[in-house]
């Protein structure tokens, strides 16, 4: 190898140290017992132990949580994914009055931090005395997902080529027949991208469940935070579950990095 | 030119917002009426969470500039963005360009590098709280494989305890913004490198006048990503500097938070001018942003 590549190969190592080896370190801790993980954290575990991830499903915290955010997550994004296809669709094919000033009201919803609505939002959930179910998040989570999924989906939607559009017309189908029958058809990678990126931005989102839950309801990472708060929770138990939290997601990137990427990214990208 | 040649589907009367309602009516609810609804409450005055509010025109707006822990967090938010931009964006080019050519384990490396971005970040905070634990964490315990006397509280010191939380952004972010200029290298076409290596250019020379210059337009993308994303800090300095004293551990959006909901403060109408002016901040910086970039900017 030429000293070039192996200088290369050093660099990249060891950033990729930096990146990975906390989470390895994790799930090491995870399989560890609690007196090795003081007296010897950074070796291999000696034995190799599953009782950290059975005492986590033992908890109750967790399964309940972990069921509330997949149930949440999973309905708000289909709200989202029909919302927001809806409305785009209109953006990128019809004519109609105040088109562009309300395309540009919903982009203004990129640039607001969320932290801006908590107030008024914690006021308007205490004032319906909706504490104790998980409906106060679904409002803000498909409403702030609405401006990034518009935005992507009313690109892919301008990409159709126009003679489509009149070959259909041509054939008798009415706009709500194009865009049920052509048009969703046609932007699958963009729908995908709109499904995986806000589910991944739900699945993880803190400050607004933080504010809007009651006491009794939490969504996982609430959960983690309070279990690894918990007192007497050890180490290598908030190891096992901050990695059974992980490990899916990292599973779930392996496989859709290039939708995650994109989402991310057009949230920045000018129209 | 909008309305001089017609939109694909021509529609009529009233079509249109069936398509657009529902989503307009929900984002009406959901964040425009409480963003209109924290302006007003920042003209309130509240004497704890359940106490009357009081109309106290714009004092709120006029304490402000003489609260010191205000201006601390707002201080903060801006480090954090030189750092982004000073530390984060560099290395990221730098990383995409080691990545650019052909290599053993290229996408093993993006992918490792990217992943961090997707776990959420109460899971980030708490694992590198244990990172940072000053008794047996990863660190204290890896530099006491070389001096076994070592002590350092890390998230415990306030004034470095910002730096060691913009460490773990750093863990959080570069991966993606490596990925961002990536994919702006793959645009580059090979034609256009293999002749200037036929003209002589060295390796060198193709880098600084070739690639990195084509990675501008992404650099631009990840410049609004940052200064945005700056603005947005929560869950991480919420979680990790929870411990310091009030001037070290706040990011404008944990001050409005701990301002209407910790300890039963309940100072909905001061916290909301904080809000207030966090909004038009981030209105102010993006309009900037997009105003700089469509006058200077040359580049498609």
């Amino acid at each position: 190898m030429r000293p070039r590549t192996i200088a290369r190969h050093l660099l990249l190592l060891a950033f990729f140290l930096y990146s990975a080896y906390p989470l390895i370190w994790m799930f090491l801790c995870a399989c560890r017992m609690e007196g090795e993980a003081q007296a010897r954290p950074l070796a291999l575990p000696r034995f190799w132990t599953a009782d950290n991830f059975l005492a986590v499903f033992r908890n109750p915290l967790f399964g309940q949580a972990y069921l509330n955010s997949l149930l949440l997550c999973t309905l708000c994004v289909a709200a989202v994914v029909l919302l927001a296809s809806a409305a785009a669709f209109a953006f990128s094919m019809m004519d109609f009055r105040w088109k562009r000033p309300l395309f540009l009201l919903f982009l203004l919803g990129m640039m607001i931090p969320v932290h801006v609505t908590l107030i008024p939002l914690n006021r308007m959930v205490g004032a319906m005395a909706l504490k104790e179910s998980l409906l106060p998040l679904a409002g803000p989570y498909i409403a702030f997902a609405l401006p990034v999924s518009i935005l992507i989906l009313r690109g892919a939607f301008s990409q159709i080529p126009k003679e489509l559009l009149d070959a259909a017309r041509m054939d008798g189908c009415g706009p709500w027949t194009i865009f049920c029958r052509i048009a969703l058809p046609l932007v699958r990678p963009a729908l995908a991208t709109v499904i995986i990126y806000n589910f991944l931005s739900m699945w993880n989102e803190y400050a607004f469940a933080l504010t809007l839950l009651g006491p009794g309801t939490r969504t996982l990472p609430l959960a983690l935070s309070e279990f690894s708060g918990e007192h007497g929770v050890l180490l290598t138990q908030t190891c096992a579950a901050l990695s059974l939290v992980i490990v899916p997601l990292l599973l779930v990137f392996v496989f859709a990095q290039k939708q995650i990427v994109n989402g991310l990214a057009a949230g920045a990208i000018k129209e | 030119m909008p309305g001089v040649h017609s939109a694909p589907i021509p529609v009529s009367g009233w079509t249109p917002w069936l398509f657009i309602l529902p989503a307009l009516l929900l984002y009406f609810l959901f964040v425009l009426v409480p963003m209109g609804t924290s302006f007003g409450m920042s003209l309130f005055h509240w004497e704890g969470a359940s106490a009357r509010p009081v109309f106290c025109g714009f004092t709120n707006f006029s304490r402000l500039p003489k609260d010191p822990v205000f201006w601390r967090a707002i201080l903060h938010n801006i480090l954090l963005l030189v750092g982004s931009l000073a530390i984060q964006l560099p290395i990221a080019a730098g990383l995409a360009l080691l990545l650019y050519y052909p290599l053993w384990g290229r996408s093993l490396f993006r992918t490792a590098f990217v992943s961090p971005m997707v776990i959420p970040t109460a899971a980030v905070a708490i694992l590198w709280q244990y990172i940072y634990a000053p008794e047996n964490g990863m660190l204290t315990s890896l530099i006491r494989l070389i001096r076994p006397d070592f002590e350092y509280a890390w998230l415990a010191t306030p004034g470095a305890s910002l730096f060691w939380i913009f460490v773990v952004i750093c863990w959080q972010y570069i991966g993606f913004h490596c990925v961002l200029f990536m994919a702006a290298l793959t645009a580059v076409p090979q034609g256009c490198i293999d002749a200037a290596r036929l003209d002589g250019a060295s390796e060198w020379q193709i880098c600084r006048h070739l690639l990195i210059p084509l990675m501008k337009p992404m650099a631009r993308v990840s410049v609004i990503l940052s200064v945005v994303g700056s603005l947005k800090y929560f869950d991480l300095i919420y979680l990790m500097a929870g411990g310091l004293p009030a001037e070290n551990r706040e990011v404008a959006a944990t001050y409005i938070y701990r301002l209407a909901f910790d300890y039963g403060q309940g100072r909905f109408g001061y916290a909301s001018a904080c809000a207030v002016i966090l909004f038009l901040l981030a209105l102010g910086v993006t309009i900037a942003i997009q105003h700089s970039s469509d006058t200077t900017g040359g580049t498609p």
